[in-house]
């Protein structure tokens, strides 16, 4: 009853954190559409060529956006001792990045399925792939986090040389690239397993991201 | 026996025996391979002379995915069992790993001019082993990305783990996907789809990489052991 209510109590902290920040989250997404923006202007305004490259352009950005959170997960808490002291309560350092990951999940990648629509319509993008861009978002937003989450665990002591965390959220969303774009662009009787694909990815690295973060956690605790 | 492959001491006495040998076996098979690639062995009969590209083309590319998979094995030891010795390894071998992947990518693409068309192809297998030197090269930053030398091997040695998903990848890209680059010649052993006259200098070019390899790796091992001895 006890590790319950101590995870409601860290739910309670993440979200308290995040409304007080609630304009850091609306940066990331003002720097989605403002990418939208600059790609327009690099490419001209033509209708034809948007409706080609445009689910391109979203995935793109969405992607670059995610690479904005990466700080956002454990440094904060890291630096001023939150994260041991929470260990020292009772919880597993598992338990707090799964933690992490669905608070993260739900208000810094829940926000981009009202604005993913918005996009669409400024880049002229027929509605029923609208559909299959908000659904493959659907499952590739989980997979985005955890990626997130790993390379901020990894970089928890790096203090001077931090884009190499964005290198390593881009390499590993690599994958998940492929298949979100490869379900769009395939005909329609090879959608269904492109979908279990991606399903597959999420799976594996729901399944793996709080055994890796907590083993970098640790060790950043002992080094630092 | 296995204490050489985990233990510093032993494995600088092991080195010191090994090395002349290595240098002895790596000059005799680098002469008499390239002998043999370049004058004995016969032209492909729809690829003519740039056929003898494969020759450096895939042993480079072997030993690229054989390092990464040692680079594999002993991060999971390292961080298993708080051996040090891995992570020595790790540090030493990574930028030979690197350096085998440029080559094999070098020599792939000026392949593939002449007989593709083209410099370079979005193609599964090319895409992937390019991936593997990004992964080679991010791994030799992230060591030195913190003051602190011991957490950036550990972290190194996470992410090595990570990124060994992508050599299934690479081996298996060309039977899961259609792709350009063929399918591998010499799969099955008992019966390969590549004739003896040109399996016989493929062989003996093998055996010179992985010598070479051998032998700079050990050079760098020890040198990576002495230096830490000192600062301890």
């Amino acid at each position: 009853m006890q590790i319950i209510n101590s995870i409601t109590a860290l739910f309670y902290k993440e979200y308290k954190i995040a409304y007080k920040n609630l304009y850091d989250i609306l940066t990331i997404i003002l720097f989605f559409l403002l990418g939208i923006f600059i790609f327009v202007f690099s490419i001209g305004p033509n209708e034809e060529i948007f409706q080609q490259i445009g689910i391109g352009i979203i995935w793109t950005l969405l992607l670059l956006s995610n690479n904005l959170s990466i700080k956002r997960f454990y440094q904060n808490d890291f630096k001023d001792g939150n994260l041991h002291l929470l260990h020292m309560s009772g919880m597993s350092y598992e338990l707090i990045v799964l933690v992490k990951l669905i608070t993260n999940w739900f208000f810094l990648q829940i926000p981009f399925f009202i604005f993913i629509p918005i996009a669409c319509l400024m880049l002229n993008i027929q509605n029923d792939n609208i559909y299959l861009i908000l659904l493959t978002f659907l499952i590739g937003s989980p997979i985005l986090t955890s990626i997130a989450s790993i390379s901020g665990s990894l970089n928890l002591l790096n203090n001077r040389n931090i884009e190499i965390a964005s290198i390593i959220v881009m390499l590993l969303s690599i994958p998940v690239i492929i298949f979100s774009f490869g379900i769009i662009k395939a005909p329609p009787e090879l959608i269904k397993p492109q979908l279990s694909f991606l399903i597959g990815i999420l799976l594996l690295f729901v399944s793996i991201t709080p055994w890796i973060c907590a083993a970098c956690i640790k060790i950043a605790i002992r080094n630092s | 026996m296995i204490k050489i492959f985990i233990n510093p001491g032993k494995f600088i006495n092991f080195a010191n025996f090994v090395i002349k040998p290595l240098i002895f076996i790596s000059i005799i098979s680098f002469i008499i391979g390239l002998i043999f690639a370049l004058y004995v062995s016969p032209d492909d009969y729809q690829q003519g002379s740039t056929v003898r590209i494969m020759y450096i083309h895939v042993p480079s590319a072997w030993l690229a995915m054989l390092t990464f998979l040692i680079m594999t094995i002993y991060s999971i030891i390292a961080l298993a069992f708080k051996t040090p010795f891995g992570f020595i390894v790790n540090s030493a071998v990574a930028p030979i790993g690197a350096t085998f992947t440029f080559i094999c990518l070098f020599t792939g693409s000026l392949w593939g001019k002449p007989m593709w068309g083209t410099w370079w192809v979005w193609d599964a297998r090319l895409t992937s082993v390019a991936l593997l030197f990004v992964m080679y090269l991010i791994i030799i930053f992230l060591k030195k990305t913190t003051n602190n030398i011991n957490l950036g091997e550990k972290i190194t040695s996470i992410f090595i783990i990570i990124c060994s998903i992508n050599l299934p990848i690479i081996k298996f890209s060309v039977d899961w996907w259609n792709t350009l680059h063929q399918p591998a010649s010499i799969s099955k052993i008992s019966s390969p789809s590549i004739d003896p006259s040109m399996m016989k200098p493929l062989f003996i070019m093998t055996i010179f990489f992985i010598s070479i390899g051998l032998l700079i790796a050990i050079i760098r091992i020890k040198a990576e052991i002495l230096e830490r001895k000192k600062i301890i």
